[in-house]
């Protein structure tokens, strides 16, 4: 019986090498994928960063508020800052026009007498409080109570990321009106209170005793950083194993249509063995193909200026969860060749359903970004299963123990599948 | 006839899924040891249907096959290693070479080592292929096919060999090389089941045949036996059409 395996896993190796075009979709598409939405993803944000936001300013008020911003956006990398429009200086009206035109993606317009309205609310506050008269507030023009700052927001950018480049601009914002506040409440108490000549200096960087520092949760001992990389190879390099269904499923299907299969049928040798041949040769592909996206990973992504792939602690982990992935993609590509009548047929299937499945499995879209039914649906799909073991190891620095049930669960797929196609295939021929 | 039976068939019956007519209706006939029997009927007589169930590729809805005293249904694994099919379809790999068809094949008969080298080596010399022997199958011509595809049926010695139109669309030289090498087999003690549309062919190669029409054996006996009970035949091809009507079938 293992000299009759051996002949059928030669006799598969023999039929993949022969197919050349088959092969280099195997190997060549997902490092393709992977070099690709590595660099689309990274240089996106690269090209912000060393460009910059591409913000226009106006500044109607002319005072403390308007030039503090200016200057807090004009010394920040992560802008390119403009208060000219075309040569003009930046109005309202043309900063309007102009990013609805998409020449920027953020426009700022800081209104007339906005510093006033700060000053004035806070000369008010320290009034009540202690009770005097307003003694330097000019009451010839009325001040506005509150301040509107306008944020023009270009409307094809994605709302994801102007939500963060917005959240930031209202923080530096709000940082430069209390700032004014505090300068300006300083300013009052020492001029309604005699004598207290010995205001406290600094108040505001006094009062900035709340500091934040980020620490990615990984149990990690390499200091491991969410980046492209990290999430974009095991999730591409999934995305391609599960490809293998395709060449697969052609295979079992041009064994059908050739007459193959028919004789096969009629041979002193188990129908299971005759599949598992084909299944050793595709485990093995995929594990090189693996092994070849690890290393686009470490030696080449690196060399075109992306960081190199973290394995984290586990390689045993990493080995067994790609074991179990590659048996999950060659059972499914089993069922594919077995339920398919045509290799169009299973071409049209295979490509549908992994894109689909990848779709659910987080591979396009992080799954935690998806509604909540989705977010169910996504985790009854093998490659969220999978993902979801890799990035155990490669972003949360887990162990071996941590992917066992997303590899337990992988294993069973596998098993769930052959059965099907056994089962499929027995009642075909006893109609 | 006076060899034993090898093939005892018994109101063979198989009705398809969803089919109104059974494909093959209650036929009952023997094929003895050393015969080349000829199944001969026009499209969806049954014959295939017959052929595939004797091969083992799906049961019968009802009825007993013995195959060399075994029976079909409760020893398919042990029939199946003294039984060699060449099909109609060319069923080999075509990005593989000859030689590494008849080596994947030959393994699966379990044949292995010098013992099937020197099967394929004698095997490729006898039908013309040794020269041919380490290019890909994709290459060859349709003759050449043939020709590889029936090594690949009896490299192992079958006892029973099963041909579904082994010559078709061949030219005549590749024919008669067929032909020959099966008619040597039959004399090495290989039992034939042979079907075919070519009248003229079976006519010469069968030692019996047997008409099929509906799923039901019309008539059966050696290609003498059956001209001369035919009135007016001269041939079996006047047989088959006096027997099996002229009317076009789908």
């Amino acid at each position: 019986m293992m000299s009759k395996l051996l002949a059928t896993v030669k006799k598969e190796i023999l039929l993949l090498i022969r197919d050349m075009v088959g092969l280099s979709i195997l190997f060549l598409m997902p490092m393709a994928l992977i070099f690709v939405m590595t660099l689309i993803q990274d240089s996106a944000f690269k090209t912000m960063n060393e460009k910059g936001i591409p913000i226009v300013f106006v500044n109607s008020d002319k005072d403390s508020l308007g030039i503090l911003i200016e200057q807090g956006l004009r010394n920040n990398a992560l802008c390119s800052f403009h208060d000219s429009i075309d040569g003009q200086p930046a109005t309202a009206e043309l900063a309007l026009k102009a990013v609805g035109e998409g020449k920027f993606l953020v426009g700022i317009i800081i209104p007339k007498g906005a510093t006033e309205a700060i000053r004035k609310n806070v000369t008010e506050l320290v009034s009540e409080t202690l009770n005097t008269e307003e003694p330097t507030v000019e009451k010839t023009a009325p001040l506005k109570d509150s301040v509107e700052i306008s944020i023009l927001i270009d409307p094809v950018a994605k709302k994801s990321f102007l939500l963060s480049v917005t959240s930031n601009l209202r923080e530096f914002i709000s940082e430069i009106k209390t700032k004014i506040m505090f300068q300006t409440f300083s300013d009052q108490i020492e001029e309604v209170i005699p004598g207290k000549s010995s205001t406290p200096k600094n108040a505001y960087n006094k009062s900035q005793i709340i500091t934040y520092k980020e620490i990615y949760a990984s149990k990690s001992e390499d200091k491991i950083v969410p980046n492209a990389v990290q999430h974009n190879v095991p999730a591409w390099t999934i995305f391609a194993m599960f490809f293998i269904a395709i060449p697969l499923s052609g295979s079992i299907l041009k064994e059908k249509n050739e007459g193959s299969a028919f004789r096969l049928h009629t041979m002193p040798t188990p129908f299971l063995l005759l599949v598992n041949g084909k299944i050793i040769v595709y485990v093995m592909v995929c594990l090189i193909q693996f092994t070849l996206m690890l290393s686009v990973g470490q030696l080449f992504l690196p060399m075109l200026g992306l960081p190199a792939l973290v394995l984290g602690n586990s390689l045993m982990g990493i080995f067994i969860l790609t074991l179990a992935t590659a048996f999950a993609a060659t059972g499914y590509g089993v069922l594919v060749g077995t339920l398919a009548a045509t290799e169009h047929q299973a071409a049209i299937m295979g490509s549908l359903s992994i894109l689909l499945l990848s779709a659910l499995g987080g591979i396009w879209v992080p799954s935690y970004v998806m509604p909540e039914m989705m977010r169910n649906i996504s985790t009854w799909s093998p490659l969220n299963w999978s993902l979801e073991g890799f990035y155990k190891l490669f972003l949360r620095g887990g162990h071996i123990t941590d992917i066992l049930l997303d590899a337990f669960k992988l294993m069973v797929f596998f098993f769930a599948t052959m059965a099907i196609s056994y089962l499929y295939n027995r009642k075909k021929r006893t109609v | 006839m006076s060899n034993p039976a090898i093939i005892e068939i018994q109101n063979l019956t198989k009705t398809f899924k969803h089919a109104t007519e059974p494909a093959v209706d209650g036929i009952s006939f023997s094929i003895y040891r050393n015969e080349i029997f000829g199944l001969l009927g026009p499209n969806g007589a049954g014959k295939t249907t017959t052929i595939s169930i004797l091969c083992g590729l799906f049961p019968p809805s009802s009825g007993k096959v013995l195959i060399d005293g075994k029976n079909l249904h409760s020893e398919l694994p042990s029939i199946k290693n003294i039984i060699g099919i060449v099909p109609q379809d060319i069923a080999l790999y075509p990005t593989l070479t000859a030689r590494e068809n008849l080596e994947f094949y030959g393994s699966m008969y379990g044949l292995f080592g010098k013992d099937l080298k020197d099967k394929i080596d004698i095997w490729l010399e006898k039908l013309g292929l040794t020269d041919a022997a380490k290019r890909q199958v994709s290459t060859y011509s349709g003759g050449m096919k043939r020709r590889v595809n029936l090594i690949a049926g009896v490299l192992h010695n079958p006892k029973i060999l099963f041909l579904d139109e082994p010559t078709v669309g061949v030219d005549v030289q590749s024919r008669n090389v067929i032909l020959e090498h099966l008619k040597a087999i039959n004399l090495t003690g290989t039992t034939i089941i042979y079907t075919s549309h070519h009248m003229e062919e079976a006519e010469h190669f069968c030692t019996r045949v047997s008409i099929i029409d509906n799923g039901q054996i019309l008539t059966q006996g050696t290609p003498g036996e059956l001209i001369s009970n035919n009135a007016g035949s001269t041939n079996l091809e006047n047989v088959f059409l006096n027997l099996t009507c002229r009317k076009l079938r789908d």
